[in-house]
């Protein structure tokens, strides 16, 4: 192949930080599947959104595509193995708009925003894809009764998950293999 | 947490609460007689009366069945087969425009007051 040394070098690295990234967010998304949050009290169906912490870390050290292939890999994986079929389109449009606005923040309102502020944008970003899918496929807008609530969850887990993924950055910063994405 | 963090918690909280406030002004349907509209597949199903007696509205499907339970002047999502059960944990809703959604099968239960609403003055029965 055309590619040097070190660029195929780069390239398995960041091939194999995909893998290992996907493989904690679907593990993450198995456990978070098990916390029965509506039985305390909450909208039935809200997530914590624990993968969101290896997507918002992908987005920091990694490309645009090389997160966005993290976000399909750990979407379907998660619906193959708790079998949720008829939610994937649902996780699926979620996740792909809350990646697009924390991509769009962590490329152009850095400065502004801290990766917090990016999870938080990207949770209740996540919440409101959902919910416009769901509204198109039910052809209703009566669920956005919902919206007010989501809005303040999607607040509480991005500033968990915020918190997390500045913790790992920090730890992943010490690896070496993550020596040559830090920025 | 950066002040454009502070800012972003602020307008979606400020947003949330401006959903939420005319809701609670609005809501003097007390006393009134309310219905839960039943639609699946976005076709109307059924309407049913919320009353203090026990009803149950069997739905059955190609996609599976859902079983509602009305009591006590509101409307509960029993039992489905669904995949997720994500609609047995909305529980048991009572107040106008309160909504139970079961996703998978597409069945939305919906409460509005009978008076006031138009599309529901032509029941006949």
């Amino acid at each position: 192949m055309g590619l040097s040394g070190s660029e195929s070098t780069q390239a398995l690295k960041k091939t194999v930080i995909i893998a290992i990234f996907s493989a904690v967010a679907v593990v993450l998304g198995i456990v978070e599947a098990q916390i029965p949050l509506s039985a305390m009290g909450l909208m039935p169906g809200a997530k914590l959104g624990f993968a969101n912490i290896m997507i918002l870390t992908c987005i920091y050290f990694l490309r645009g595509r090389d997160a966005f292939m993290l976000v399909i890999l750990k979407t379907l994986l998660t619906a193959f193995i708790l079998g949720t079929f008829s939610s994937l389109l649902f996780s699926l449009f979620g996740s792909l708009l809350s990646f697009a606005v924390m991509f769009l923040l962590m490329k152009g309102g850095r400065n502004r925003l801290s990766l917090i502020g990016v999870s938080i944008a990207g949770s209740i970003a996540h919440n409101i894809g959902q919910l416009a899918a769901a509204s198109i496929v039910m052809g209703t807008s009566s669920i956005l009764y919902y919206l007010p609530i989501l809005l303040v969850t999607g607040i509480v887990t991005g500033i968990a998950v915020g918190y997390a993924v500045r913790y790992l950055v920090s730890s992943l910063s010490k690896i070496s293999l993550f020596e040559e994405f830090l920025r | 947490m950066k002040r454009a963090d502070m800012l972003l918690v602020a307008v979606v909280l400020i947003a949330a609460l401006a959903f939420l406030v005319p809701r609670y002004i609005g809501t003097d349907a007390k006393g009134k007689e309310l219905v839960a509209n039943i639609t699946v597949d976005g076709k109307h199903y059924r309407t049913v009366k919320l009353t203090k007696e026990e009803q149950t509205i069997d739905i059955r499907t190609e996609r599976g069945y859902n079983i509602l339970k009305v009591h006590d002047y509101g409307i509960e999502m029993y039992d489905a087969d669904c995949p997720d059960k994500v609609c047995l944990g909305f529980g048991f809703i009572s107040l106008p425009k309160q909504t139970i959604v079961c996703l998978p099968h597409r069945v939305l239960v919906e409460i509005a007051s009978q008076t006031g609403e138009d599309e529901i003055d032509g029941i006949v029965r």
